[in-house]
């Protein structure tokens, strides 16, 4: 897995967030920050940032570092700790458009950024959204207000789940069960909506050094 | 799972559709929001120097020092020799003469009786004294309103970014000086000063007890013969882009308030002191070392609380004006995260902002 410590090579992983390697190294300073200068990263150490305590949905972001379908390692479950490479794997699903992607790339980035969306949702790892495990983000989401009901979070879900259904499968009869969305039903319920814009994080392109020749 | 289908009228079903659908780009927005904390966030960012554009030639405030050509370093290598060789020991000499004058100029004043002479000679000595160590920083200072110029018997607000900004005030005006006692030659300029003029010195002990501090300082200011006081309610140094929340004591206190904006052009020196980076020696050595400390100085109009308004709204009210005027972004954190983790009212708070807004948002008819 290459030299603990060193830089991997720009390129490594499939689709790298970091273009330059100016802006690895900013990951990796940051990287150390949060490690507090270990190789591997602990869910403890999310709690360092302050920006992140306020957002409801922190618990799945954090998770979702962790969450070993995201580090394409091929296996399932939770890991403990991750180091640099990883980071900057799970990093890469935030990778802004580039101008020159084709159709296939521009299909398969999309792709990635829902499986990753999907990944938050299904926290069991069985496949599915359920009912309950959406109901779950969505009570996440509008956990901070304490005079909201739970029965609004679960109205929302349930609208949700009902549109969904009626995507998917069409109308259902009264006595048909719906086990929950698939990652393909998933991919259905996006189409028209361009994630690939709204879920990215920019590099500012900032040079430090002066020019003079 | 299994999906729960009751018989709702087609608007409310409707309706629940368009709360759906709203709530997957608040997904986006917190997942986004998350990643961009995690690369890099708002306050620690504010806690180390502010990054430049161009650079000033000092190595100090470019991160990424790369070798450019040899002309550059050629003009640089003739900067350090400039800075070091000729710059520092002549604003040595002058600082040295600076605080030597302050303390034989104070204590010599401190022996009069009290009176509009003793007074009138303090002002003298600490304004000269102020004067040459602004000298000795090579210190150029704008100042803008002079009319809004801190009265007697009131409470000038600044923000804060190093120790030299009680200099770059007392530059302009005479003020009473709030702090703690320190050992060393600050506390010898400590105990010269006090017997000349009524600054208010704390012992370490005293600082804990926050009603101790709030009576003496209510004394000071009720006193309207009494310089005005000098508060930096921040409470600790920040890095001169931001302005961060003000603690609510220095606004207790009662009298008028003048709130003033320091803002320094980073292009000639960064004056913010990362008191967990550098202690002060080290500090004031770059500094003294640096091109020179350009500064404005806005005195605003004073302010005073409203009826109705508790402590904490009048200090984010004099906070807002002093952002506005200095051009510096006001956040609402704590100065005191350099150090410490957020308190949790205050998450709760941030929470229920967040869950407002997506329920105001969502919510039909």
């Amino acid at each position: 897995r290459g030299v603990p410590g060193a830089f991997p090579a720009p390129g490594t992983s499939l689709l790298s967030l970091a273009v330059t390697s100016e802006q690895i190294e900013h990951l990796h300073r940051r990287f150390k920050q949060l490690s507090q200068d270990q190789l591997t990263i602990r869910k403890e150490n999310f709690d360092s940032i302050p920006d992140l305590e306020f957002n409801p949905i922190r618990g799945k972001i954090v998770h979702a570092f962790f969450d070993k379908r995201n580090l394409r390692q091929g296996s399932d479950g939770l890991a403990d700790e991750i180091n640099f490479e990883d980071f900057l794997t799970i990093m890469s699903y935030f990778r802004p458009i580039e101008m020159n992607m084709d159709e296939e790339q521009l299909d398969r980035f999309r792709k990635e950024k829902l499986k990753f969306l999907f990944h938050m949702y299904d926290s069991d790892h069985d496949g599915k959204i359920t009912l309950q495990e959406y109901r779950n983000v969505v009570e996440e989401l509008l956990s901070g207000n304490p005079h909201l009901e739970k029965e609004s979070a679960r109205s929302i879900a349930d609208g949700a789940m009902m549109e969904a259904a009626s995507i998917c499968v069409g109308q259902m009869g009264p006595d048909q069960v719906y086990e929950g969305i698939t990652f393909e039903d998933f991919l259905k319920m996006w189409q028209g909506i361009d994630i690939e814009t709204k879920m990215h994080v920019r590099f500012l392109n900032v040079d430090t050094i002066a020019h003079c020749y | 799972g299994i999906i729960e289908r009751d018989e709702t009228p087609m608007e409310k079903e409707i309706a629940l559709l368009h709360r759906a659908d709203f709530e997957f780009s608040h997904i986006f927005y917190f997942c986004r929001k998350g990643f961009e904390a995690i690369v890099e966030d708002e306050v620690t960012q504010r806690f180390s120097s502010e990054e430049l554009l161009s650079w000033n030639l000092l190595t100090r405030t470019n991160v990424n020092f790369h070798y450019i050509s040899l002309r550059l370093t050629v003009v640089w290598v003739i900067g350090v020799i400039v800075r070091y060789c000729f710059l520092l020991p002549l604003r040595f000499t002058l600082a040295a003469i600076g605080i030597t004058s302050m303390i034989v100029g104070t204590t010599v004043v401190g022996q009069l009786p009290n009176g509009s002479v003793k007074n009138y000679l303090s002002e003298v000595v600490h304004l000269t004294c102020s004067r040459i160590l602004v000298r000795a920083l090579s210190g150029t200072i704008h100042y803008h309103n002079k009319e809004n110029r801190p009265q007697k018997g009131g409470i000038c607000v600044a923000n804060h970014t190093s120790p030299i900004d009680a200099i770059i005030l007392t530059n302009d005006g005479c003020y009473a000086m709030v702090g703690q006692v320190h050992g060393g030659l600050m506390g010898v300029i400590q105990r010269a000063t006090v017997k000349a003029c009524p600054h208010v010195w704390f012992e370490r002990s005293e600082m804990k007890d926050r009603h101790l501090v709030t009576k003496r300082l209510r004394e000071h200011v009720a006193d309207k013969s009494k310089l005005p006081i000098l508060i930096f309610p921040e409470g600790t140094c920040i890095n001169n882009t931001s302005v961060m929340m003000f603690k609510k004591g220095s606004f207790e206190i009662g009298g008028t308030i003048y709130p003033v904006a320091i803002k320094y052009d980073p292009q000639f020196g960064d004056a913010f002191w990362n008191s967990s980076k550098y202690n002060i020696v080290s500090y004031l050595l770059r500094i003294m070392t640096s091109w020179a400390i350009v500064c404005n100085v806005w005195y605003l109009p004073p302010m005073v609380r409203k009826e109705g308004e508790d402590a904490v709204q009048f200090a984010n009210r004099v906070r807002s004006a002093i952002a506005r005027q200095g051009g510096l972004t006001e956040l609402p954190w704590d100065g005191g995260l350099k150090r410490a983790k957020v308190k949790d009212t205050f998450k709760e708070e941030q929470q229920k902002n967040y869950s407002k807004m997506l329920v105001r948002n969502g919510s039909v008819g």
